[in-house]
């Protein structure tokens, strides 16, 4: 219990350490958001925003401003537009990146388990080779060019799936899973590929284990030792991974969310930066930060539950 | 684990795993020996020696200018355009040779300056201990928190774009693993004997860090750098494709797919040869890299 | 004249076609001429405008007056017989090109076309442009002005409903005056400073008082779309819904009422049935999605995911391929506003401190031969090909050809700035650097957006004057910023939107105006460069003609000031302007967009009907 308190209390210091960084960091930047959203405008109503949004006080009453705002739930308004809640925004964002984030787990664990499992069982055949090849090949493109290649062969040329956007999960499955096939790949195709390479190298190292052979050895068909015996102790470590996959498959998202257009936290951190839109910059780093640090904590209490043999100290 | 998480994290990074014991003094003539003996290596180094010597002379490989306008636009690959024409009429083979020498420049820097950082904190962190440490890791722990490119875009987002600005984004987005692996084999290596030697006959903390405990680490280093290079290529053109990078009219592959974007129907070829390009460079360093590690047996404890 | 325009005439009953075919003929009693009046009492008071006047204008626009002009723009009421052709209802997928969200439809927040795009669609002003460029009545159904052209009394239509049932009254644009000129409320606040007072006489009539006459009242600030300053805003629906959602669905007393605007996602637009036109809109449904990229929009249309594209535009490299495509009418027009290139004139080797100067003294300077020189080798129709791929026309003055009649047709050869290569040279050689030798590298500073036109240019000088340009990319966020203190060698930029010779000349080309260094001034600068009177243009024959223009009534004579200022400019290079764009429609071939709802720049879209 103990530990665990210490392990709240630490990342909770962690969100408040990259909020602070980002938050003085973002000031000290050049390019002035008011006076371009006014550009074309009244210059004397820049100062009645700047006033009203507080821009026009010291940057450190700024921060408590921001302090106090933040731990009431806060997290401020988009400088743009009809001056949207930055936590809307980000509430409207959150499933379309769950979405993409899941439909892309399913599509590198399917893959990249079966991959896997297929290049250990036929260790040194054409296909092993053929997928150890396509592995490396996974994890040398950029998803954004995936995402791209993809859009040019099945939904330009094909016609086969839109090329861009994002239908909600009650707009029907089908529709759903429709247009989150095509980006769910550019972000899996490249996760499945190092998926593959791990279950194939646990695969391995099980398979040359003592067990194993003596289940050969008693005549077991070659299907039932690879999969009641094999693969059970070989995903030991692939299931590990899962836990940690859904920040990476975040990473993943950032890119190709803007190569799809779809507006999910990866779009909206991109295009607030572009806009220096600091209340948006600010809120959706904050949750990022948030979601990953708690994520981390989360999987290493399960493990903890799970394995009494992890200790900590 | 094996590279499979390699440019990413958490738990991804090799820096984040428990290095096999140190390494014995390593036999360098050996080693390359051995390197030179794997078919991956050997493909790897080939096809990037290919590419640095056309980069470098980039103008004999071609006979055209990287930025001149002279062509027709959206000509297909030909005899004449071996990968066809962009929009404004420039040679494509020609901007993207040019661009390589920006990924490779961005690759290059990127880990150098990341790895001389990293390597310091480490080294500091892991020998001295204390509050060093105790701060040190405490920033890495920060940072490790976050996939490496989202720290990246972070730091974009407030250095602003830019060549010289991704680069500084790049190298401190990765700075954390290069740390964390130093301090990691300083831990260890610290309290062997031969350092415990070199202490009592009175060397200095600088000559017992630099004669004695770097060149033990050092393996494990050189692979997470080489694995490095094939990150820093792939995240400096990601961000030239969100439009958070190099903006001038340098050509770098990210921005060459990125401008290409309103042209796929019309010449897909402006949008499928950049990212082979990216492809084939990121692939070869992924093979001399693995074999590297196999090696030098680094190898990551599941 | 077409086949549906044949059909509707032959279902007019005989009456009305007298009537309109006297109309007809009536239109050529008048002098030919183009559309922005000013304000004389005469001729913009009364109904809507007073039929003469409209006659008169429609048979400018072209010399010949079509049908649709009439059954349109000028308001004339068909019998319901007549517009049987347009099959009623309908559901209208619309793709806004260039955006990923529309972020607002706030009148006092909206900033950009994409968004009254849709705003004109919902909401009401007391004017409305039409297809030519003329106010029409819209809330307000006729005026009158006084002798001295300040006071403005404006009648108020009746009958009309807010899309929340609520009756439309004087106090709406008394409430929306007092709103939109607090700049707290609205970022427009400037547009009204003119108007300083706005009373209600009764419930159904309003008074204006200008501090000084306007000439583009109706046109610029009253307008329902371009002005957004008297859009007219419902105060109980902003008060009930509060800001946030009243951006995103506002209430309004246009034609559609939003039902659904999920931002990133898409507006829903359904027919409002209490409009105060009866016959308007024909479609049911509308909904509006952004589309920010090129080849996803352009597989939409194709596909007929969509129907009719607005928003940014349509991508100039896309026009080709829609042309070919026999599904799809791509149509073009000039479009209104002007694009430059700036050139500091503070900097070495570009310095000119003093425009006043005439033409032929000011070519003595070594600083205005550079200038002159790089406007005269910029070569606009090469530009226009591979920047634009072949969609704008050469531009040598902020007065666009959208705008007709202001427009000078004959300034392509008069301009001092027309493409002349070797004079250009010769120019380069007397300042000091024949074929551009010792010639400092200079920096152009561009968006992101704007990089691959600013790469055509680069090449170009390469090219022409054998001199190097580097490109300085930045977020307009911080481009403005710098364009604002005047720090910069050559600055691309340039103007959208401009329906009046007051969004070019006044917005642009004065001393004082906001984008000419509006920051030059700022502590730090006045070290650096001293007291400076102006940004990147000044002087005092132009200012002068600017400011007369703006209250000229008569629109022969505020044209020859218009052309004369607009002139000037042009030859004492306040700019190197390269280009006008032009303005592409495009959208599927089952859709029929009357001409009477072609306004450039907007999308209204309650005429448009399916075949």
């Amino acid at each position: 219990m103990r530990y665990f308190v210490g392990r709240v209390m630490q990342a909770l210091i962690v969100v408040w350490a990259v909020g602070t960084l980002v938050f003085f960091m973002l000031r000290a930047v050049p390019g002035d958001p008011i006076q371009a959203l006014l550009a074309d405008v009244d210059p004397r109503a820049a100062d009645a925003i700047r006033a009203k949004l507080g821009l026009d006080q010291p940057v450190w009453v700024q921060y408590l401003f921001w302090i106090r705002n933040t731990l009431s739930g806060d997290l401020g308004q988009s400088l743009y537009g009809s001056h949207q809640e930055v936590s809307q925004q980000i509430a409207e964002a959150i499933p379309r990146t769950v979405s993409l984030a899941l439909v892309a787990f399913l599509i590198s664990f399917t893959l990249g388990l079966t991959a896997g499992i297929v290049s250990a069982v036929k260790k040194d055949s054409f296909l092993d080779y053929g997928f150890n090849l396509a592995a490396f090949l996974g994890i040398s493109m950029p998803s954004f060019w995936i995402g791209i290649v993809l859009i040019i062969v099945f939904a330009v040329n094909l016609r086969w799936f839109p090329s861009i956007g994002y239908k909600p999960i009650s707009a029907g499955l089908d529709q759903w899973l429709r247009y989150l096939i095509l980006p769910g790949l550019s972000v899996g195709l490249p996760f499945s590929a190092s998926i593959a390479r791990l279950t194939r190298s646990a695969m391995l190292e099980v398979l040359g284990q003592d067990y194993i052979t003596v289940a050969r050895a008693k005549g077991l068909n070659e299907k039932r030792v690879v999969f009641r015996h094999a693969l059970r102790n070989a995903l030991i470590p692939v299931v590990t991974v899962m836990g940690i996959s859904l920040a990476l498959l975040f990473s993943g998202s950032v890119v190709v969310e803007n190569v799809f257009a779809i507006k999910g936290l990866g779009r909206v951190l991109i295009q607030s930066i572009l806009n220096r839109d600091y209340p948006v910059v600010q809120g959706s780093i904050l949750l990022v930060a948030v979601l990953l640090v708690f994520m981390n904590l989360a999987v290493d209490m399960l493990y903890r539950l799970i394995d009494p043999r992890i200790t900590y100290d | 684990m094996t590279d499979a998480m390699k440019d990413s994290k958490p738990g991804g990074s090799i820096a984040a795993l428990p290095v096999a014991g140190p390494a014995d003094m390593p036999e360098r003539p050996k080693a390359w020996q051995l390197l030179l003996r794997d078919k991956r290596a050997i493909a790897g180094l080939t096809v990037l020696g290919l590419i640095v010597i056309c980069t470098l002379f980039a103008s004999v490989v071609s006979p055209y200018d990287p930025l001149s306008q002279e062509f027709d636009i959206l000509l297909p690959p030909s005899t004449l355009h071996v990968l066809g024409t962009d929009d404004l009429g420039r040679d494509l083979f020609t901007r993207i040779l040019y661009g390589a020498r920006v990924s490779l420049f961005v690759g290059i820097t990127t880990v150098t300056i990341s790895m001389v950082l990293g390597v310091a904190m480490g080294i500091l962190a892991g020998y001295f201990g204390g509050w060093i440490d105790i701060l040190f890791m405490r920033y890495i722990d920060l940072q490790w928190a976050f996939p490496n490119f989202i720290i990246a875009v972070y730091l974009v987002a407030v250095f602003g774009t830019g060549l010289a600005n991704v680069i500084v984004a790049i190298s401190l987005a990765f700075l954390d693993d290069f740390a964390r692996i130093t301090r990691g084999m300083v831990l260890s290596i610290r309290e062997e004997e031969y350092v415990l030697a070199a202490r009592s006959i009175g060397a200095s903390d600088t000559t017992i860090m630099l004669r004695h405990i770097l060149p033990n680490a050092i393996a494990p280093i050189i692979v997470q750098a080489t694995l490095s290079v094939s990150f820093a290529i792939l995240a400096e053109a990601g961000l030239s494709f969100l439009g958070l990078g190099v903006k001038a009219s340098t050509p770098t592959w990210g921005l060459i797919i990125s401008d290409a974007r309103s042209f796929f129907t019309r010449a897909w070829w402006l949008g499928i040869y950049p990212g082979l390009a990216i492809m084939i460079t990121v692939l070869s360093i992924n093979f001399f890299g693995d074999a590297l590690r196999d090696v030098l047996d680094v190898r990551a404890a599941e | 004249m077409n086949e549906q325009m044949k059909q509707i005439l032959a279902k007019l009953t005989r009456q009305e076609k007298a009537r309109v075919e006297e109309e007809h003929r009536r239109a050529y009693d008048f002098d030919p001429r183009d559309p922005l009046f000013g304000l004389t009492t005469d001729e913009l008071s009364g109904p809507k405008l007073s039929r003469r006047s409209f006659l008169r204008l429609a048979a400018a626009s072209g010399g010949s007056l079509s049908l649709s002009h009439l059954l349109g723009a000028a308001g004339i009421v068909l019998p319901q017989a007549a517009r049987a052709v347009a099959q009623s209802g309908g559901h209208l997928i619309c793709g806004w090109a260039g955006t990923a969200e529309i972020t607002t439809l706030d009148p006092a927040q909206i900033n950009q076309v994409l968004q009254f795009q849709v705003s004109s669609n919902v909401l009401s002003g007391l004017t409305h442009i039409n297809a030519d460029l003329v106010a029409e009545g819209d809330l307000a159904t006729d005026w009158s002005v006084s002798d001295d052209g300040l006071v403005w009394t404006f009648n108020l239509r009746e009958g009309v409903t807010w899309h929340n049932g609520d009756p439309f009254t004087a106090a709406d644009v008394v409430y929306t005056y007092n709103r939109s000129k607090d700049p707290q409320q609205s970022i427009h606040s400037g547009n009204l400073v003119n108007v300083l007072d706005v009373v209600a006489l009764d419930d159904m009539t309003i008074q204006l008082s200008l501090g000084r006459p306007q000439a583009s009242l109706l046109v610029k600030t009253l307008e329902r779309s371009s002005g957004r300053a008297m859009t007219i805003v419902s105060q109980n629906a902003i008060e009930s819904m509060g800001l946030q959602e009243y951006g995103l669905k506002p209430v309004g007393t246009g034609p559609f009422r939003v039902t659904e605007h999920q931002l990133g996602q898409g507006v829903v637009l359904e027919r409002f049935d209490d409009y105060y036109d009866p016959d308007r809109p024909v479609l049911d449904k509308i909904t509006i999605i952004p589309i920010p990229e090129n080849e996803p929009l352009a597989a939409a249309i194709e596909t007929g995911d969509i129907h009719l594209i607005g928003g940014n535009g349509v991508a100039a490299e896309l026009v080709d391929r829609f042309l070919a495509n026999p599904d799809l009418v791509v149509d073009e027009i000039p479009g209104n506003g002007f694009q430059s290139v700036f050139v500091n004139p503070w900097r070495e080797p570009m310095v000119v401190e003093d425009f006043n100067l005439s033409v032929d003294e000011l070519k003595q300077l070594n600083g205005f031969k550079v200038r002159l020189a790089l406007a005269k080798a910029f070569d606009r129709e090469r530009f226009i090909q591979r920047g634009l791929f072949g969609r704008g026309v050469p531009a040598f003055g902020t007065i666009n050809p959208a705008m007709g009649f202001y427009f000078d047709t004959a300034i392509n050869e008069t301009s001092e700035q027309r493409f002349d290569l070797e004079a250009a040279q010769s120019l380069l050689a007397d300042a000091g650097y024949p074929n551009g030798e010792g010639f400092p590298t200079l920096k152009l500073l561009t968006t992101p957006g704007g990089r691959r036109q600013a790469e055509v240019i680069v090449d170009m000088y390469r090219n022409n004057l054998n001199i190097n340009i580097e490109l300085d990319v930045k977020d307009f966020t911080v481009l403005i910023e710098d364009a604002n203190r005047m720090e910069y060698d050559l600055l691309r930029l340039g103007s959208g939107g401009d329906f009046d010779p007051d969004d070019g000349l006044v917005d642009w080309m004065l001393s004082d105006s906001r984008f000419n260094g509006a920051n030059r001034n700022d502590a730090d600068l006045v070290d650096k460069y001293g007291e400076r009177a102006f940004g990147f243009f000044s002087a005092d024959r132009v200012d002068e003609l600017i400011h007369e223009q703006a209250v000229t009534a008569d629109p022969d004579a505020r044209k020859a000031l218009v052309q004369e200022a607009n002139q000037l400019t042009s030859d004492k290079l306040a700019s190197i302007f390269i280009f006008h764009g032009t303005e592409i429609l495009v959208h599927r071939a089952e859709v029929a967009v009357p001409p009477a709802g072609r306004i450039v720049g907007l999308r209204d879209l309650d005429r448009v009907f399916f075949n």
